[in-house]
């Protein structure tokens, strides 16, 4: 259980050293840019292990419908969003109103399909993370 | 650049909106791993976002801003290694979403990581990003984001195969 639990962590550290480097390339070029570096460098990366260990392009992949290929273009937007923000606002105010929005669309998106939810916690947690981001705003 | 204590709410909706798009992401990434599986998703993902990334910059090119008076400083080497991280983040995800942790375990330790990494990052500048002081209203923003998420995360989410 205690390897799960590392991975994990480590994945969300890695998630804000991705930021973090896109961040510091988008100062060099512009956002967009660097968000396509990223998909580029993360493409090439992901097929060479592909090719390395095999399955990279699973039987029923082709059974996907198009709107499931949509994911990729949204990435690109919304690594370009966190590369413009991170210098403008820093690295935690990112990453929390990130969480943020991610947390409470997360909550509207499980509504709206039906899934299986307990409304009372979820209620709490958007009032708890507004309240949050409401702090971010507050005058000195 | 030095630390206001007050973020403009325009960037606070952008973010606020940003993290919108990353829970569609996530569903429509998730979409196409239940027909491939999880590498297959992240290769496809990273593969349409290198084409829509290159049909985006040709559609601003012609509204690009003018130079700036002084050039931009050169990006060092590391700083084109993002795509590296974000890479290692899915199959990561992929392996951690399978283990006794599941969906919810591995979101909540996610966003910890995700946390303990920015509040590094604001203490020192890490990579060449502005360093920004930090202030017990930051910490108080962390802790009520984070028991929001954990409760969403933890509680709201029971009851999901």
């Amino acid at each position: 259980m205690i390897v799960p639990i590392l991975y994990a962590v480590l994945a969300g550290l890695l998630v804000g050293l991705s930021r973090q480097l896109n961040g510091r390339l988008a100062l060099s070029s512009s956002p967009l840019i660097a968000s396509f570096w990223n998909h580029l460098v993360g493409f090439v990366a992901l097929t060479a292990l592909g090719l390395a260990i095999g399955g990279l392009i699973p039987a029923g992949a082709a059974d996907a419908p198009w709107h499931a290929y949509i994911g990729g273009p949204i990435g690109v937007i919304f690594v370009a969003s966190g590369s413009w923000l991170i210098p403008r606002i820093g690295a935690v105010n990112t990453a929390l109103l990130v969480i943020g929005g991610q947390m409470v669309s997360g909550v509207l998106l499980d509504l709206a399909r039906g899934a299986p939810s307990t409304l009372w916690a979820s209620a709490l947690g958007v009032v708890l993370i507004l309240g949050g981001m409401a702090l971010t705003q507050r005058r000195r | 650049m030095s630390s206001t204590s007050r973020l403009n709410p325009l960037h606070l909706l952008i973010a606020f909106g940003t993290g919108g798009l990353l829970t569609l992401m996530v569903f429509f990434n998730g979409e196409l791993g239940r027909y491939g599986n999880a590498l297959f998703s992240s290769w496809a993902a990273h593969g349409t976002g290198t084409v829509a990334a290159l049909v985006f910059l040709a559609l601003l090119y012609r509204h690009r801003p003018a130079a700036a008076s002084e050039p931009k400083p050169r990006a060092p080497l590391w700083a084109y290694l993002g795509g590296i991280s974000g890479a290692a983040t899915v199959m990561l995800t992929s392996t951690t979403v399978n283990s006794p942790l599941a969906l919810a375990g591995t979101l909540a330790l996610g966003l910890a990581g995700q946390v303990v990494f920015s509040l590094a990052a604001d203490r020192w500048g890490l990579f060449g990003l502005p360093k920004r002081r930090l202030e017990w209203r930051d910490l108080a923003a962390v802790l009520l984001i984070l028991a929001g998420s954990a409760l969403i995360i933890l509680v709201g989410m029971g009851g999901r195969p």
